[in-house]
């Protein structure tokens, strides 16, 4: 597994060199936004409940026969098992968000997932769909853009799950997009 | 490649929770130190050569038996294996700055390499005096500022521990 200060590291041996300047200044652009990865981190795990089951929630809202018997959610069983690799994903998403570094969610995550969801019978457009939620989500927790406006207006049940983190204010663009990016890459594993 | 943000993914994976509270505290307290720490990276980069020239020479100035016939330093070739694995060391410490750890020095340095310097019949004393002079050379604010010359003197003498 790498972070973005071994993935240098790895990439300046392969050449026997020293660590670049401009190396250097990426990390120096890492290490000046860390706050702010720390603040995005903090606000996917303080979530991640709400995240996970609002996603898994609005997969099934838009598509009710995987509740109904035969569907991939049916019993209790399978719809725990949906709701826990929701959580994993989501999981994997916040340490690559933390390394700065796609390499553990890729080795440790989505390498061999959709094999394996294809042998399981899972569907790949619910779980992908699933995870697409997820982003939106996150983006909105990351950003703070989640309003009670917006949570009073579907239903008085998420009202009590609104949580806003309280951050300070500030520029959240790259880190944001960053995390919208491990968000695809999910995505674009399990089509 | 283990550095703080590594080591914490991996603990936290093992037992399949979210990083903690404590997970992102120990990763504040560690990028706090980074900019020192990149400071003196960048200093070694740039200034490498000089670096590890002037190294070379303290050894070889403070052991100049290694040049006589039957030495470790007997011919130009040999000579400049010393430099070049003084350069590989300095790297390592790059690298090391960068990452904020000793994995690089560990991994790639100093596993096995008191094995390799005894079978090819080369002392260690003359790396500890080339290391030395580097590490004592370094002056603040004059090549680096206080806190990177604090990190830079440590990882130099992680090497020169390792290698007495």
């Amino acid at each position: 597994m790498l972070d973005a200060f071994s993935r240098a590291v790895v990439s300046a041996d392969a050449k026997t060199a020293c660590i670049g300047s401009g190396e250097i200044a990426a990390l120096k652009q890492y290490i000046a936004k860390a706050n702010t990865r720390l603040d995005a981190v903090n606000a996917l795990t303080s979530n991640a409940n709400c995240i996970v089951s609002d996603a898994v929630a609005g997969m099934i809202c838009e598509n009710t026969g995987l509740i109904q018997a035969g569907g991939n959610c049916y019993p209790n069983r399978r719809m725990a098992a949906c709701l826990r690799d929701g959580e994993i994903i989501l999981r994997y998403v916040a340490y690559a968000l933390l390394a700065g570094d796609a390499s553990v969610l890729d080795d440790r995550c989505l390498n061999g997932l959709r094999e394996t969801y294809v042998a399981l019978g899972v569907p790949l457009t619910s779980q992908s769909r699933a995870v697409a939620i997820m982003k939106t989500s996150s983006m909105a927790h990351i950003n703070e853009t989640n309003t009670e406006a917006q949570v009073a207006a579907s239903n008085a049940m998420l009202q009590q799950r609104y949580n806003k983190m309280e951050t300070i204010q500030g520029d959240c663009s790259m880190v944001s997009a960053e995390a919208a990016s491990y968000f695809d890459r999910v995505i674009s594993a399990l089509s | 490649m283990k550095s703080v943000v590594t080591t914490v993914v991996t603990s936290a994976d093992a037992s399949g929770r979210m990083p903690s509270q404590s997970d992102l505290e120990s990763v504040q307290g560690s990028i706090q130190r980074a900019q020192a720490r990149l400071e003196a990276a960048d200093k070694i980069t740039s200034g490498f050569d000089a670096i590890v020239r002037e190294a070379g020479d303290a050894c070889f100035s403070k052991y100049p038996y290694l040049r006589q016939a039957g030495e470790a330093g007997d011919n130009q070739g040999k000579v400049d294996k010393c430099y070049r694995d003084v350069g590989h060391y300095m790297r390592l410490i790059n690298y090391c700055l960068v990452v904020g750890g000793t994995g690089p020095l560990d991994e790639w340095g100093i596993a096995g390499a008191r094995e390799v310097y005894r079978t090819l019949n080369i002392p260690t004393a003359p790396y500890v005096a080339a290391f030395a002079q580097a590490r004592d050379r370094g002056c603040a604010p004059r090549d680096m500022s206080a806190e990177a010359l604090k990190e830079y003197k440590a990882l130099l003498s992680y090497v020169i521990e390792s290698l007495s």
